[in-house]
């Protein structure tokens, strides 16, 4: 059994980040394994306990400023729990920019974040859009490339001694300037990276799924067939020449 | 009539028009913007000097979906009534193509045999175009999330549509789409609106689809209470602390019945009178393109009975519904750019035309998006257990396979071809006797596609289908 949180399914999920839960969902049922998802909105939070996985996606601006103002009112106790017990996060775009210490809105608003992960966020000059490859280092991933499409004007900053999610091949990444592209601080992952981002990197999807499944002891976790998501995920690294 | 024209006009009007004649002599497409762009750089007032001369001045359409179908009934409507329109070409709905058109239509000497205009603009440049022209009526068909990448968030788009409102010209009518809270917020505060909708609630549907946006008041952001939904969040919503309701429409459908992908029939009322329609669309977003046309054309001075008499011939517009034949089988070609279009040209393809064959056809050009991330919201799970057969093409035709594959389609009824060609072959031979291919293409695949259509005779180029301005 996998319990998957989809914080703010509602307010934050223009981009396409239903596809991420789907593939979550679809790759532990093909392994035969139960998954409960579990949407939750504004408003007290419910007890994250017995959650393994949470995900939250990236929403409009106006959206972005209901959320901060919830969470922190609302859910930063319950996810800080949550991951204290095991639990993996993933939060993707306006959702990575959450797990900072604050976010400034384009017209100067600072707004707290969850803090839980040392990275602020500043609006940027231009917006970077465009299809984006990264490369991952310590996570195990074969290939180590994870590729998206990047939709964003804020600049991400990582507070030193955090680790990125990986280097940028091709795009922007946090923050156009120093190569790195999101976070990996323990089971907390962040990233501009959509596309939808797990469907076209099952990979990385596989590596989230099993560390949220192990926290509860051993799993056995076989290998799908993953021709047609590698194919995707090939053909955009030739696309933007990314491909070595 | 006679526009008065400076110097620096007229220079503008022949350089238009020259690179019109260019354009199609080396055939590089029918010349639906260059020649506008063109003019402007010449002369950045064209537009308003060759627009002076409308004595009934301009309609502009503007929204996500539904603008190329809603401006073709609302002229569809008004040529009946012996006006005599000038309109820009299906998608060519920047401002370049609503001065190339103008330029197109006008005589070499200025003249313009037309007294309204119909232009279909994206949301982006309503600002700009209503500033030129000055519209007497602004139709704002619906939003929905849309390109991200080339337009922002729908915030922002909603924003450029509320400038352009307030700040339009003294007199202008808005029609509004009240099923769309995000529209209909719109005419807060405007002096002249007309609210259009549908009151058919058999049609109604309880839960709210992947693809909805509107969902939080726009006044206090609490959650609408849906009491249901047409498609995607256009339906009939409340604030549950009394900040925002659905505005009671001016002009309403009070029943739709949907007869297969050839026609379906309305009754349309204005709270005077109410009238029966029969209309050779198909789908529940078309009902919606109906009733804003035929708002708008009433707010114009056109009576509802005379509407529904002129929209019986009516024919779609080129993409749009569009029936033909490949490789000897019967084809219906069905634009479909984001999530909503996406899942209402699905399930009526599904519902009303029995569809088992379909070609999908995904690009990530400009034009369609350069993010693909939004088939994601796409219910595709629809096609599961009616599909017979799925051809999947297009630049990202390798993500759309993937989408498929966990929307548990089985994998012996899907084939990625990439030729266009090729795949319009192997969509003909997968459809059996007596069936339809459904067609279901972005936007720069639809051109492609008719391309290889048109070369085989099937289609008339785009700039030859209706409508038709540019003058041989």
């Amino acid at each position: 059994m996998l319990r998957i949180a989809h914080l703010y399914a509602d307010e934050m999920n223009i981009y396409g980040d239903r596809g991420n839960i789907l593939t979550l969902q679809k790759r532990a049922e093909w392994r035969g394994i139960r998954v409960e998802v579990r949407a939750i909105g504004r408003g007290p939070a419910p007890d994250l306990s017995d959650i393994d996985l949470i995900f939250w996606g990236g929403g409009q601006d106006r959206d972005q400023e209901l959320v901060f103002t919830d969470a922190a009112a609302h859910k930063v106790d319950a996810i800080r729990e949550a991951i204290h017990g095991g639990a993996v996060v993933l939060a993707v775009c306006g959702g990575y920019q959450l797990l900072g210490e604050y976010y400034v809105t384009a017209d100067g608003k600072k707004l707290p974040g969850l803090a839980l992960a040392d990275l602020h966020t500043v609006p940027g000059a231009r917006r970077n859009i465009g299809n984006i490859v990264i490369e991952t280092r310590d996570l195990g991933l074969q290939p180590p490339t994870l590729v998206g499409f990047e939709n964003h004007s804020g600049k991400t900053y990582l507070g030193a001694g955090l680790r990125p999610l990986g280097q940028v091949i091709r795009g922007a990444g946090n923050n156009g300037e120093d190569a790195t592209e999101g976070v990996a601080a323990g089971n907390v992952f962040g990233t501009y990276l959509h596309g939808s981002l797990l469907p076209k990197n099952p990979h990385f999807a596989d590596f989230l799924l099993l560390r949220a499944l192990q926290r509860r002891g051993p799993v056995r976790f076989e290998a799908l067939d993953d021709t047609m998501e590698m194919a995707a995920h090939n053909a955009v690294r030739e696309r933007i020449g990314a491909r070595r | 009539m006679l526009a008065r024209f400076g110097a620096r006009a007229m220079a503008a009007l022949w350089a238009g028009k020259l690179t019109a004649g260019l354009s199609r002599g080396l055939r590089r497409g029918g010349g639906t913007t260059l020649p506008g762009d063109v003019s402007r750089w010449v002369d950045p007032r064209i537009l308003t000097t060759l627009t002076r001369s409308l004595d009934q001045g301009a309609v502009v359409v503007t929204g996500t979906n539904g603008k190329t179908t809603t401006a073709a009934l609302l002229r569809h409507i008004l040529e009946a009534q012996g006006r005599r329109t000038v309109a820009n070409q299906a998608g060519a709905n920047l401002i370049f193509g609503v001065t190339a058109a103008l330029v197109n239509r006008a005589s070499w000497s200025g003249g313009l045999d037309a007294n309204v205009g119909l232009f279909e603009i994206d949301e982006a440049s309503l600002p700009r175009l209503v500033q030129e022209i000055a519209p007497g009526t602004i139709i704002v068909t619906n939003l929905f999330r849309d390109q991200l990448d080339r337009y922002g968030e729908l915030e922002t788009t909603a924003a450029h549509i509320r400038r352009a409102l307030t700040q339009g010209p003294e007199g202008v009518t808005a029609v509004l789409n009240a099923d769309d809270p995000m529209v209909a917020a719109l005419g807060d505060g405007l002096p002249r609106v007309v609210y259009a909708g549908l009151d058919d609630p058999s049609l109604l549907q309880p839960e709210l689809s992947h693809g909805a946006d509107a969902k939080f008041c726009p006044r206090c952001g609490s959650a609408f209470v849906f009491e249901g939904v047409y498609f995607g969040h256009v339906g009939h919503y409340h604030c549950p602390r009394g900040d925002f309701a659905r505005p009671s429409p001016d002009v309403r459908a009070s029943s739709v019945a949907i007869e297969g992908m050839e026609r379906m029939r309305l009754r349309i009322s204005d709270g005077a009178h109410e009238t029966g329609f029969d209309v050779p669309l198909s789908g529940l977003y078309n009902a919606y393109n109906v009733v804003l046309a035929v708002a708008a054309a009433q707010a114009m001075g056109v009576s509802i009975a005379s509407s529904a008499a002129a929209l019986r011939n009516f024919t779609p517009a080129f993409g749009r519904m569009e029936h033909t034949v490949v490789d000897g089988r019967p084809a219906v070609l069905l634009l479909a750019k984001n999530p909503t279009g996406f899942n209402e040209v699905l399930r009526t393809a599904i519902q009303f035309g029995k569809a088992r064959s379909f070609l999908i056809a995904l690009n990530d050009r400009i034009a369609d998006g350069r993010d693909v991330s939004w088939i994601w919201d796409v219910d595709f799970e629809q096609l599961k257990d009616v599909a017979g057969h799925i051809v999947v093409s297009g630049d990202r035709a390798l993500d759309l396979r993937v989408r498929l594959k966990y929307a548990e389609i089985p994998d012996d009824r899907i084939e990625v071809v990439s030729d266009w060609r090729l795949a319009l072959r192997r969509a003909s031979e997968a459809t059996a006797d007596g069936q339809t291919i459904f067609v279901l293409p972005t936007y720069t695949a639809m051109l492609e596609l008719r391309a290889v259509l048109t070369r085989d005779g099937a289609l008339q180029p785009y700039w030859k289908g209706r409508p038709v301005d540019a003058k041989p």
